[in-house]
C-alpha cells in the first residue's frame, strides 16, 4: 500500500526494457553529457527528440515519468528565481525593465537542461530493475579489481541498499503514524522544532536498521557468503541487436550536438 | 548418520555481544548450558522454549554462526567446531530465520533463491536447474520474476525456504520462522517443510513455541534456560501440562479444552487435532443424543452514551491508494460499521481486506478529503456521503480539533516496541502526555505515567530510569502500550497486539486489555487474524474483505456462518471445528466459541444425553 517512491522500477516489456543496463547506463552518461554539451536551443530540441522516441519506446506512462520531475519541481523554480534576477543580461525586456531578455532565455534554457536530465535518469531507473542496474554497474566497474577496487563488494552493497528502500520506507511510515498516533505534530511550528520532532522517528528507525543488518549478515553467512573469491554469477550480461540500435542512437546524439554547436551560433 | 551431535555443549555470550544483542535483537542472548543431543538423519525434530531460552543459539552453533565455549559439535560427520569446515557445514545446514524481510537478499525472487548457489561458485546452468527445483519445491514458481517486497508474509518465508533449499541442503533449521505471520502463512510454510521432510528426506529442525506446530514433528525437545528439559514423542511432551508451564510453555489448546473437560468429570482421552478430540467426545457418547437448548443470553444491550463517548460510526467510508495512477488500489470501498459504548471490538480480515486502512481513518491518521484543511466543496461535483464520528467527534469536518481527538482515541500499532525511543522509559511514557497537554505540572505527569506503567503490570519504581532497550520483548511492548493509554483515551484501538508472542505472553497480553477496557477505557478494538483470539475475547466483531464489512455481529453468529468464513477466507477458531464436526454426528453443542462456554456446555450435553440414555435403558 505504500506510495510509489521516485524512479521505482515500471514492469512492463519493452525495447528499452529489454536493453543490457550497461548498454542503458552508457546512453544515459553520454546523453548527459551531450545535454551539457548543447549550446543552443536547437540541440536542445534535438536531444529532447531523442528523448521522447526513447520514451515511447519505453512504454512508461507520461504521469510517470513527470512524477520524477514533481520531486525537483522546488529546486526548478529556486534556480529559475535565481538565474532570472541574478544573470547580467544587457537587453531590457520592456523599457527600464530590471529583467533582462538574456535571462529569461539563459533561464529557460537551464530549466529546460535540467529537465532533460532529471527526465532522461527516471526513464533509467523506470525500465531498469535495481538488480539489473547494479549487475550493469559492476560489469561496466570490472575492470577496476585490477587495481584491487572492491567492485563485487560495492556492487552488493548498493543492490541490498536498494533491496531495503521500501522496506525502511515503509518503515518510516509506520513509526511516523505510531508518534503521531501519540501527538506528536511534524507539520508545525518552526524549523528547531521540526528537527526537534524528528527524533523520535530517527532513532526507532536507526534501530530497526542495525537489527536488520544484523539479522541480514547472519542470513547471508548462513548461505554461505563468503566474499567474491569462489562467487558465481547467475545472470549474464548479454548485448543484443537492440543494444546496437542503442549505441547507433547514442553516438549520433553525441555527434549530432557536437556537430551542431560547430554550425549553429551559441547566443548564450 | 547421525545429523546432528551436540556433546556437553557450553555456550555464552560475551560482553560485547551481549550489549549488541540487547539493542538489536530480542531477547535472545541465553547460554546454553551443556547440551547434549543427537539428530539422526530424515528426522523432524522440534524445539519448544519460550523467548531466552536458548532454542535460537542451538540453531546457530549448528551452523558455524556461533562456535561454542566448551563440548563437541558434529555436524554430518564434520567437526562444526573446526573453520575448515566451516563451508561444507553451512552448505549442508540452511537455516530459516524469522523475519522474511530481512533474510531476503535481492529485490526479485529468482535472484534472491540463486544467493546461495552463486556463493558455492556454482556453474550458471546449475544455479538455473537449482532455482527449477527450489521454486518448485515451495510451490512459487509461478513467482520467479516478482518482486520480494509484493509478495505475502507466507509467500516471502517461502522464498527465504528456497532461498536455502537451493544449496541442497541435508539439514533445514527454521528459527522461528512462523512467528511473524498469519495462521494462513503459517500453514504454508508449516505444508512445504512437513513435504520437504518426507520426499526429499531432509532433516528438519523446527524451533517454535506455537505447541500446535510441534504435533507433526517425530520428536519434541524441549528447552529452558539453557538445557533440554523434555525430549520424546510430541504427543507425550505436550501433555505434561506443569512442566510445560514450568517452562512457561502452554498447553495446546485441544489438550487445555481435554483437561478441562475431565476437571469437569468426563473420562476422556487427549486428542491433538479436532478430529481426534471429535472422535472422542463421540466415542464417549456412544450413541446418545441429546438435545440441550443454548443459555438465555443476556440480550445485548448497546448503550448509546448521549455524546458519543467511547462510539464508533461510520457510513459509506472509502479510500483509495495513489488514485489516478497504474498503482491505483481501492483499499476501502463504502464501509459501515457502528461499534458501541462498551465494547471489546474485534476486526478480522486476511491481508490486504482494508482493516489496516480503516483503522487509520478512526484517530484521522488518514483524513477525509472534507477533513484536509484546503478541502473546498466543489461545484457541480457532489459531497460523498460519508459519516464517520468517533468518540463523537465528527471527522469528516475539517474544523474538527484532531489532536483532541487523537487523545482520546489511543492507537497501539504492530510491533509497537520498535517505536521506544526515549532514554528512559519514563520519558518514553511520557511523551505523548507531553505532546497532548502542555500545561502539564511534572507531579501531574509523574502520577499518570506511574498509573499508566502500574496498569500494564510493569513495576514503575523498577523500570522508570531504565533504557527501554535494556527491557526484555515483552516488557517493551507494554511500555508500548503504556505510553499510548498514559492520556486515559477514551477508546483504545491496537493492531495485532499479541503479534509474534509466545502463547503465555499472548495470554498475559489479552488479560492486560480486559484490565484497560475495564479500568481506563470504555471501547477496545483489536485488529487481528488469530480466530481464537477473537473468540475468547470479544463480544462483537466485525469481518472485513475486499475494502467493505462483510459483517458484524457476535463471534457466535460470525463463526457459525460457514458461507461468510469462506468467502473472507478466513480460519475458524478451534472450538467452532470442533462444534462443526461434532454437529455432522448430530450432536449439536450450543456454545459462543469461547473455551469456557464450550466445555459447560458440552458438559451440559454429555451429561444430558447419558442420562437420558441411562432413563431409555
Amino acid at each position: 500500500m505504500r506510495e510509489v517512491a521516485f524512479g521505482q522500477y515500471y514492469p512492463a516489456n519493452s525495447f528499452v526494457h529489454k536493453c543490457d543496463p550497461r548498454t542503458k547506463i552508457l546512453f544515459l552518461i553520454v546523453y548527459i553529457v551531450a545535454v551539457f554539451l548543447a549550446n543552443s536551443f536547437y540541440a536542445l530540441a534535438a536531444l529532447a527528440a531523442v528523448f521522447c522516441l526513447v520514451a515511447v519506446f519505453s512504454r512508461i506512462p507520461v504521469s510517470s515519468l513527470f512524477r520524477s520531475v514533481k520531486a525537483i519541481l522546488f529546486l526548478l523554480a529556486f534556480t529559475a528565481l535565481l538565474n532570472l534576477f541574478f544573470y547580467r543580461g544587457k537587453t531590457p525586456l520592456w523599457e527600464g525593465s530590471f529583467l533582462t531578455y538574456e535571462a529569461v532565455y539563459f533561464t529557460v534554457f537551464l530549466a529546460v537542461r535540467l529537465v532533460l536530465l532529471v527526465l532522461s535518469s527516471a526513464i533509467l531507473t523506470l525500465t531498469t530493475t535495481p538488480v539489473s542496474l547494479t549487475d550493469g554497474i559492476e560489469s561496466l566497474l570490472t575492470p577496476l579489481k585490477w587495481v584491487r577496487f572492491p567492485v563485487h563488494e560495492l556492487a552488493l552493497i548498493m543492490s541490498i541498499a536498494l533491496r531495503f528502500i521500501p522496506i525502511l520506507t515503509d518503515e518510516t511510515g509506520r513509526i511516523m503514524n505510531a508518534q503521531k498516533a501519540r501527538g506528536a505534530d511534524f507539520e508545525t511550528g518552526g524549523l528547531f522544532k521540526r528537527i526537534k520532532a524528528i527524533v523520535p522517528i530517527l532513532i526507532p528507525l536507526l534501530i530497526s536498521a542495525f537489527r536488520r543488518a544484523d539479522e541480514l549478515g547472519d542470513a547471508m553467512d548462513a548461505r554461505c557468503y563468503w566474499g567474491s573469491k569462489v562467487r558465481t554469477k547467475y545472470k549474464k550480461l548479454t548485448f543484443t541487436w537492440r543494444d546496437i540500435v542503442a549505441f547507433v542512437l547514442c553516438t549520433a546524439c553525441l555527434v549530432g550536438v557536437v556537430v551542431m554547436g560547430q554550425f549553429i551560433p551559441a547566443i548564450i | 548418520m547421525t545429523a546432528i551431535a551436540f556433546e556437553k555443549v557450553h555456550f555464552s555470550y560475551t560482553e560485547t555481544n551481549d550489549g549488541a544483542d540487547k539493542l538489536f535483537a530480542s531477547d535472545t542472548s541465553f547460554a546454553l548450558d551443556g547440551v547434549d543431543l543427537s539428530i539422526e538423519e530424515g528426522e523432524f525434530v522440534a524445539v519448544l522454549g519460550h523467548n531466552g531460552s536458548g532454542k535460537s543459539t542451538l540453531a546457530r552453533l549448528s551452523n558455524g554462526l556461533l562456535t561454542p565455549d566448551s563440548g563437541k559439535i558434529t555436524v554430518l560427520g564434520m567437526d562444526a567446531t573446526d573453520e575448515k569446515n566451516l563451508f561444507n557445514i553451512r552448505k549442508s545446514v540452511g537455516i530459516v530465520f524469522q523475519n522474511p524481510d530481512n533474510q531476503t537478499v535481492a529485490s526479485i525472487v529468482e535472484d534472491d533463491v540463486a544467493f546461495g548457489p552463486e556463493n558455492v561458485g556454482l556453474p550458471r546452468e546449475e544455479i538455473g536447474k537449482r532455482i527449477d527445483f527450489a521454486l518448485n519445491a515451495v510451490g512459487m514458481e509461478q513467482y520467479r520474476h516478482s518482486t520480494t517486497t509484493r509478495l505475502s508474509g507466507g509467500q516471502k518465508q517461502r522464498v527465504a525456504i528456497a532461498g536455502v533449499l537451493a544449496l541442497k541442503p541435508k539439514i533445514m533449521i527454521l528459527d522461528e520462522s512462523t512467528a511473524m505471520l498469519d495462521p494462513r502463512g503459517r500453514k504454508e510454510v508449516i505444508d512445504v517443510v512437513t513435504r520437504l521432510n518426507k520426499e526429499e528426506n531432509i532433516t528438519v529442525l523446527l524451533i517454535t513455541h506455537f505447541p500446535e506446530e510441534a504435533l507433526i514433528a517425530d520428536r519434541a525437545i524441549v528447552m529452558d534456560h539453557g538445557k533440554i528439559v523434555m525430549q520424546g514423542k510430541p504427543q507425550d511432551v505436550l501433555q505434561d501440562e506443569r512442566a510445560l508451564r514450568k517452562c512457561s510453555l502452554a498447553l495446546p489448546r485441544s489438550v487445555r479444552i481435554c483437561r478441562e473437560l475431565q476437571a469437569g468429570g468426563l473420562q476422556i482421552e487427549d486428542g491433538f487435532y479436532e478430529e481426534d478430540l471429535a472422535e472422542n467426545i463421540l466415542a464417549l457418547l456412544q450413541e446418545k443424543r441429546a438435545d440441550i437448548a443454548a443459555e438465555t443470553e443476556t440480550a445485548a444491550s448497546n448503550p448509546t452514551s448521549k455524546d458519543g463517548v467511547g462510539e464508533i460510526v461510520c457510513q459509506n467510508l472509502s479510500y483509495t491508494y495513489n488514485p489516478s495512477s497504474p498503482f491505483e488500489t481501492h483499499a476501502l470501498d463504502g464501509v459501515d460499521l457502528h461499534v458501541y459504548s462498551g465494547d471489546f471490538f474485534g476486526i478480522l480480515g486476511h491481508t490486504g481486506s482494508g482493516k489496516s486502512t480503516f483503522v487509520q481513518h478512526l484517530n484521522a491518521l488518514l483524513k477525509l478529503p472534507t477533513a484536509e484543511k484546503k478541502y473546498k466543496p466543489k461545484k457541480g461535483k457532489p459531497i460523498p456521503q460519508t459519516t464517520l464520528t468517533v468518540n463523537g467527534y465528527d471527522l469528516t469536518d475539517k474544523n474538527t480539533d484532531f489532536r483532541q481527538l487523537r487523545k482520546k482515541v489511543g492507537m497501539v500499532f504492530q510491533y509497537p516496541e520498535y517505536q521506544l525511543f526515549a532514554e528512559t522509559v519514563f520519558q518514553d511514557v511520557a511523551f505523548g502526555l507531553r505532546n497532548f497537554v502542555k500545561e502539564l505540572q511534572e507531579d501531574e505527569i509523574t502520577a499518570a505515567v506511574k498509573d499508566a506503567l502500574e496498569t500494564v503490570g510493569l513495576c514503575y519504581e523498577e523500570v522508570k530510569d531504565k533504557s527501554p532497550f535494556d527491557l526484555s520483548g515483552g516488557q517493551r511492548r507494554r511500555v508500548a502500550i503504556a505510553g499510548v493509554i498514559v492520556t486515559k483515551p477514551e477508546i483504545l484501538i491496537l493492531d495485532e497486539p499479541a503479534a509474534g508472542l509466545d502463547p503465555l505472553g499472548k495470554e498475559e497480553i489479552m488479560s492486560l486489555l480486559h484490565t484497560i477496557h475495564q479500568k481506563w477505557c470504555k471501547t477496545v478494538l483489536i485488529v487481528s487474524h488469530d480466530m481464537d483470539e477473537i473468540a475468547e475475547n470479544c463480544n462483537r466483531a466485525a469481518v472485513f474483505g475486499d475494502g467493505k464489512v462483510l459483517a458484524a455481529d457476535t463471534p457466535k453468529t460470525l463463526f457459525a456462518d460457514e458461507t461468510l468464513i469462506r468467502r473472507s477466507g478466513l480460519d475458524i477458531p478451534f472450538t467452532a471445528k470442533l462444534t462443526a464436526l461434532l454437529r455432522e454426528k448430530g450432536v449439536v453443542i450450543p456454545s459462543d466459541f469461547t473455551t469456557d462456554s464450550f466445555v459447560k456446555n458440552t458438559l451440559r450435553y454429555v451429561s444430558t444425553a447419558l442420562s437420558e440414555g441411562a432413563c431409555h435403558a
